[in-house]
This record gives C-alpha cells, structure tokens and sequence, in this order.
C-alpha cells in the first residue's frame, strides 16, 4: 500500500477544504441567478416558460414601480396539491416567497397557515379599488374570504361550463339545448348522439377530481359531499364594495363529510345512470390529458371544461364554430361550480408592501390584460372577457362564462377546505365504486365515502 | 455461482498471516491515513444522505409534524394511528398480494425466458432477444404507465378495440378493481423481468454442459432435465433473484400512481404510495416517517426469512 505522510494528508485536506470553500455558492444553491437578491419573490404553479412568459408582467410592473425587483419562481407540479407541497417545503427550508399564487383548491390551507389577510391594503386603497370591484362579481370575491378575512384577490377563474361538439349535435340532429335544459333533457340528447354515432363515440367524458367532476352534478341538485356554511365577519367588504348585494358573510366553511344526505344520493344515482347506460364513461382518474384529442376528433360529445379551454382547443385545430359551450343542465336548481386563482401574500414575507403592490397590478386592467393576453383562463374582470374571448377566438356563447357567475348568483367555489388534499382524496377514490356498482351500490359507496371524508376532515 | 475456492483459499486471501500468531502487525500510519482518505467521500456521502435521513426519519416517525408548525411528540401515537387506519391496512394487505403475485410471475417468465433463449439459436439472434427482453427496464417507469394508460383506455384504448375483433366488451381495465389489479400487475412484471432474466442467463450459462450430458445419459431428459438438474443449480441465483424481486415489489409505486391513483377505492394502492400521500398531500410527515419503518422492518423481516429458508431449498454444489 502507497504510504502517506503527514504533510501529504494535510495538503489532501487543505485541497479538500479549499475545493469545498470554492464550491459552496453551489453546494448551498446560492449561485442560482436571482437567490439572494433583494427581490420581491412571487412564486407561480408552472414550468420556466410560464414564468419567462410573466416577464411582460413583471416589465409593467416595473414601469410603475422601478424601485420593487420581482424575481418569479415557477414550481412545476402535477396538480395544485403537489404545488402547495413545494412551496411548504419552500418554508420548511426557511426560503419562503413573499407571494405564492393560490387557487381555489389551496385557499383555505394557505389561509389558515401562511398567507397574510389583505383586509387593512384593501380598505387603505377602497378608493383606487373601487373599480375593480365594480367589475368583479361578489361570488369570486368571497370564495378568498376565510372567516371574515380577504385572502387574495382573484386574477383568474373558471367555471365549469358543458362544452359541447357542434359536428356530433349535427350530426344527430340536434340543436343548441335551452339554458335552462334539465337533466332529463341532457340524457335525451346524449341517447341521441349515441344512437347516430359511427364507431366509438363517447356522449359526455369527464374526469374524476374536484373541478367538474361530480362536484357540478351536485351542485346542480342543491347539495354537496360536504356541509357548507358561511363564516360570521366580513361586512367591512360588502357594506363597503356592494353596498346593493346582501352580505355574504365572512367566507365558506366545509366542516363536516355530507355524503350519505338524500340530495347527494339522488345526484349519484344519476351519474350511475349515466355510466350504466354508455351516456358517460367512468371518469378518467387525473388531468385528461387526453381530452382535448378525444374532443377535437369528435369522439367526445359532451364535456365540462372553463373557458381556459379555448385556448387548447384552439391550439389542438379546432375551429371556433365546431363547438360550443352550454350551462350545465337543471336539476333542483343550476348553481356552478368555479374554481378562481389569485396571489396570496405569505406570513413570513419582510416585503408585504411590495407584495400588495404586485397583487394590485395583478388585478388591474393593465396586469390582467397581460397575465392573459390569451384565452387561456376567464377574466374576474367582467369587461376584459369579450376582448379575450369575442374576438378572433372563441366559442360563438363564450358570454356563458361570465354569465355562469352573474345569471346563477349562488354559483360558488368547489369545495376545498383547509384539509383539501385529504378531502378530494376521499372523494376521488369513492367514486368510481359508487358508480359503478349498479343502483344498490350507490349507497353502498356513499358510506364508505362519508367514513373516508369524516377521517380526512378530523384530521389526527 | 457456486463457491470458486476452497474455504482454506479464501481464508488465506482475508486473513493476514500474522493473525494466524495471534499477533496483529499495526499498518504504518500513512497507509491507516490513506484508507481514512479514500474511504472519506462514500462514508460522507453515506452519511449525509442514507444515515442521517434514516435516523431522521426513525426520529421523525415519533412526531407530528405537518411542515408548517413545530414538531410535536407524541411518542408512539403514530404507529398506533397507523394500525387503526382502514387505507394504511389496505395498502399494505394490497402490497403483500401484489408482491406474492408479481414475483411469482417475475421468477416464472424471467427463467423461463432464459432458458428459452439459453437454448439452441443463432448467436446474434440471442443477442437480440437478450437486449429487446431487458430493454423495458431501461424505460422510465412514469412514461410507461403513461401509454399503458392510454392503451388499456375503456373506451378508446387499443386493448380493448383489439379484443372487440372478437367479441369481447369494453373492460374496465383501469376502472374496476380487479381489472386495474391485472394492468398494474402485468406493466410492472412487463417492465422489472428484465434483470432478473439476465440474472438467470449467467446463472444457467455457469451450469457445466457435462452435467447435462451425465443426466442425459441417466436417462434424464426434458422436465426430468429441469427439475433434477437445472433448477437445483440455478437455485443460489434465484435465491438472489427473490431477495431483488421482492425488495423491490414491496416498493412499488410508480404504476400504481400513474394508472389508477390507487383506485378505484383502495384497490390498487401501495404502502409506498401511502407514504407519499400521507407526507405531500396530508402533510402528515410523522405518520408517512411511521408507515416507512414499518415497511423498512417488513421488507427485512421477509428478506431474513428468504435466507433462512434458503438453506433448505437453496443448493451450492
């Protein structure tokens, strides 16, 4: 064996040392352009293109504020839960951002634990803020109150609206359905397209999750798979921003599992109905990354999308005038379902001015225009939507989107109480089962449903 | 394969001369110094990234902790909470199933493979077969479950549309229990027999070719052939084969997560698959630490039983 001295060993170790020392900036990541800086960091759920492609909206926030740096972070995630992990994993590791955009689905969680209440900004500002809220339907703007706080303000949104193919309507004869078609109507023209369909036709395809799953097959009927309430507070918003609506109480409250009611039944027993007779598939678990393809080559009939789908149907070669978008039918009543996205402003941040600064670009007409020069997600703004989908883009009733908020006043947000990843894994896993085993087996699924919900809301 | 030296030859190479005197001459300083140096970057590395996150997670298993607030005690609350938890014991139950029957299958066709392409064929075309039956596993396991999601699609997958020239309904492959059973059972074997088929191809090709002759001459011949000759012989690889295959099993993940999200119900979901749902969704990061020791202490609870009953069925010549 080759000896070692002690002078060679020490000079090992002073290599080895020196060589850690010129390799730290990159072993603590503290050479990643922008780490460090004294930056405002607003951390976004997307890839690196979607954050180069917010450089436009950081230009004009710059313009008018030179003196704020902003740097973006985009987290890329496989749905907003894998998102939230990261960015609490991003607090964990003591480098939380200042400001995180949040959707619905993350809301509650974000505002229990981590984001700031925006209540004091927003009434230091009540006289610059007025026109957006002017512009804003209330029901978006409650779905971010959490017990009598505003959390966010919302940039984007979507409701899940009934996207129809107008080649399949032809095709079977069939016209545009009235606004207020019922749900006995929808099984007659999905019957319709099935039976004039060539090959492998799907009437209505929809994905197992918590934005237009069955969320909107209950809400149609007046109930849900969890209790909703409203949280005492919140007048200082209403008195103040709409005077003319009838307050609306400090934000939702889904506290307790709601499976097993006589309403949530009936809804599943529809959908059961559906699945046995062909009319719809068994969700497909995930994304549906694959829908857009089904859609645009006609082999979808039916499906509930938000008009950030316009835009993948558009890139996907589908042309404005081969589909069409529709409310979803009655039952009871026609409440939507929505889910809306918005920047949270966290707890930790030392830079909560500059953050309330880049919220309030975000939401006006200048940020908002740019954030989505594309009809990619509709617009809170109820003015900015007919530019972004009544233009060159568009269904030809792409006024169903806003109208969805404005026509059906008790539309509101899905459910996502703080315990949002437990809770849509309960439902999730019990759907296809409930569905899925002939009549008796609704109830059946139901109670195991309600059992998952009530072990995912009590937490441990 | 089987021992290559004595026990005299081996204890000759391991043991210095000067231990057989009782006697233990110290190395000089600088050769101790230069062990300490080159051995320095794994045990570091060890360290930093296997023992201490081990010892973490032993820690942390003791814990709630849910990221955002400070780590509580709650002593063996955890694994208390796991034992009366309804989706921690189905997935475990599904887990040992999964592993019995993918093994099984794994073991079954990788020999069986092996011996297909041990035997008599054009060397190039053994070649081929060789690279083409352990190319699967070079693939990344998301983006095959991926397309095997589309392709065992209940309405639009090629499965399905291929088994409707015959008659067959729409399955529900994916969407029914037993269905999404068989997919995630198949894509995994499909994709992990690769190894243990070349584990096998060196096994068999280390079995001397007289033996076959001497128990042709016996009068041994076909299944006679494999019981009594092959498969004693190739015992010790399938004996390391199983030890692989079931380590690996118990982890399973990946299809499971991408084909069915553990659905429908519970039916397809995995110990691993609740630890990563109890730390990143439920942000339980205790109880997902909790469910890891359990697992860690199954998988060396089966892998001890595996070499203690080796030495009843495992044959080294």
């Amino acid at each position: 064996m080759v000896d070692l001295s002690r002078r060679a060993a020490l000079a090992l170790l002073g290599l080895g040392l020196a060589g850690t020392a010129i390799s730290w900036p990159r072993l603590t990541g503290g050479d990643i352009p922008g780490r460090g800086d004294d930056a405002l960091t607003v951390a976004l759920f997307g890839t690196a293109q979607d954050a180069a492609a917010r450089q436009s909206l950081v230009d004009g926030f710059q313009k008018l504020h030179p003196d704020i740096p902003v740097r973006i972070i985009a987290i890329q995630g496989q749905d907003w839960g894998n998102f939230f992990a990261k960015i609490l994993t991003m607090v964990a590791a003591g480098t939380p951002p200042d400001i995180v955009s949040v959707a619905t689905e993350g809301s509650q969680l974000f505002a229990e634990r981590l984001a700031h209440p925006i209540d004091e900004y927003v009434q230091r500002d009540a006289a610059e803020l007025q026109e957006y809220f002017d512009d804003v339907n209330p029901s978006l703007i409650e779905s971010f109150m959490y017990k009598g706080n505003l959390f966010q303000l919302p940039d984007n949104f979507n409701a899940a609206n009934m996207y129809y193919n107008t080649s399949a309507f032809e095709r079977a004869g069939l016209e545009r359905p009235r606004d207020d078609w019922s749900v006995e109507d929808f099984f007659t023209v999905g019957r319709t397209m099935q039976a004039s369909a060539p090959g492998s036709f799907l009437p209505y395809f929809w994905n197992n999750r918590l934005w237009g799953g069955v969320v909107p097959w209950l809400y149609i009927n007046d109930t849900s798979f969890l209790t909703e309430e409203k949280a005492p507070g919140g007048d200082w918003m209403w008195s103040k921003f709409y005077p003319d609506e009838t307050p609306r109480g400090g934000g939702y409250l889904w506290e307790n599992a709601d499976a097993l009611s006589d309403r949530t039944v009936e809804s599943f027993e529809v959908l059961q109905r559906m699945v046995s007779e062909g009319i719809a598939a068994n969700p497909a678990q995930g994304g549906g990354n694959e829908l857009v393809s089904l859609f645009s080559r006609g082999s979808v009939g039916m499906t509930p999308a938000g008009g950030f789908w316009v835009k993948g149907l558009n890139d996907a070669g589908l042309g404005d005038d081969e589909y069409d978008v529709t409310y979803f039918p009655k039952m009871r009543g026609q409440r939507h379902q929505f889910g809306a996205g918005g920047y949270a402003m966290m707890q930790t941040s030392e830079r909560k001015d500059e953050a309330w600064e880049w919220m309030k670009y975000c939401i006006s007409v200048e940020g908002m225009s740019i954030a989505h020069s594309q009809p990619d997600s509709s617009l809170p703004r109820r003015s900015l939507n007919a530019e972004l989908y009544g233009g060159d883009i568009g269904p030809k009733h792409w006024e169903v989107f806003y109208d969805t908020l404005d026509r059906f006043p008790t539309t509101g947000p899905m459910p996502a109480p703080p315990q949002q990843a437990a809770v849509e894994s309960a439902l999730i896993k019990n759907v296809v089962g409930t569905i899925t085993n002939g009549p008796n087996g609704v109830r059946r699924g139901l109670e195991t449903m309600q059992r998952d919900l009530e072990l995912a809301l009590k937490g441990r | 394969m089987m021992a290559l030296q004595s026990p005299t030859a081996t204890r000759a190479l391991v043991v210095p001369p000067e231990a057989e005197t009782g006697r233990r001459k110290r190395a000089p300083r600088g050769s101790r110094l230069l062990v300490w140096v080159f051995l320095a970057p794994t045990l570091i590395g060890l360290g930093l990234f296997s023992f201490v996150p081990i010892i973490g997670s032993f820690v942390l298993a003791f814990f709630r902790w849910d990221i955002i607030s400070a780590p509580e005690f709650v002593g063996v609350g955890n694994f208390v909470d796991l034992a009366a938890n309804p989706t921690v014991r189905v997935s475990f139950l599904n887990t040992v199933g999964f592993v019995i029957v993918a093994v099984t299958l794994q073991l079954a066709v990788a020999l069986l493979l092996a011996i297909l392409v041990q035997s008599r064929m054009p060397e190039w075309l053994r070649t081929f077969f060789r690279s083409a039956l352990f190319f699967p596993l070079v693939l990344s396991a998301a983006s095959v479950s991926l397309v095997m999601s589309y392709l065992f699609n209940q309405e639009f997958g090629l499965v399905n549309e291929f088994l409707g020239l015959f008659g067959v309904g729409n399955i529900g492959w994916l969407t029914t229990g037993f269905g999404a059973k068989i997919v995630v059972l198949l894509v995994y074997v499909w994709q992990n027999f690769g190894f243990t088929f070349l584990l096998f191809i060196g096994g068999l090709a280390a079995i001397p070719r007289e033996v076959y002759e001497a128990s042709s001459l016996d009068g041994a011949y076909g299944w006679s052939q494999f019981r009594n000759v092959t498969l004693p012989l190739v015992s010790p690889t399938m004996l390391v084969a199983s030890v692989m295959a079931i380590i690996s099993a118990l982890q399973i993940f990946d299809q499971p997560y991408v084909l069915t999200r553990g659905g429908p119900g519970d039916d397809t979901r995995t110990a691993v698959m609740v630890i990563y749902e109890s730390a990143f969704q439920q942000l339980d990061f205790g109880l997902a630490a909790a469910i890891g020791i359990v697992l860690t202490l199954l998988i060396m609870l089966v892998t001890a039983a595996q070499f203690r009953l080796s030495k009843r069925f495992v044959f080294y010549g």
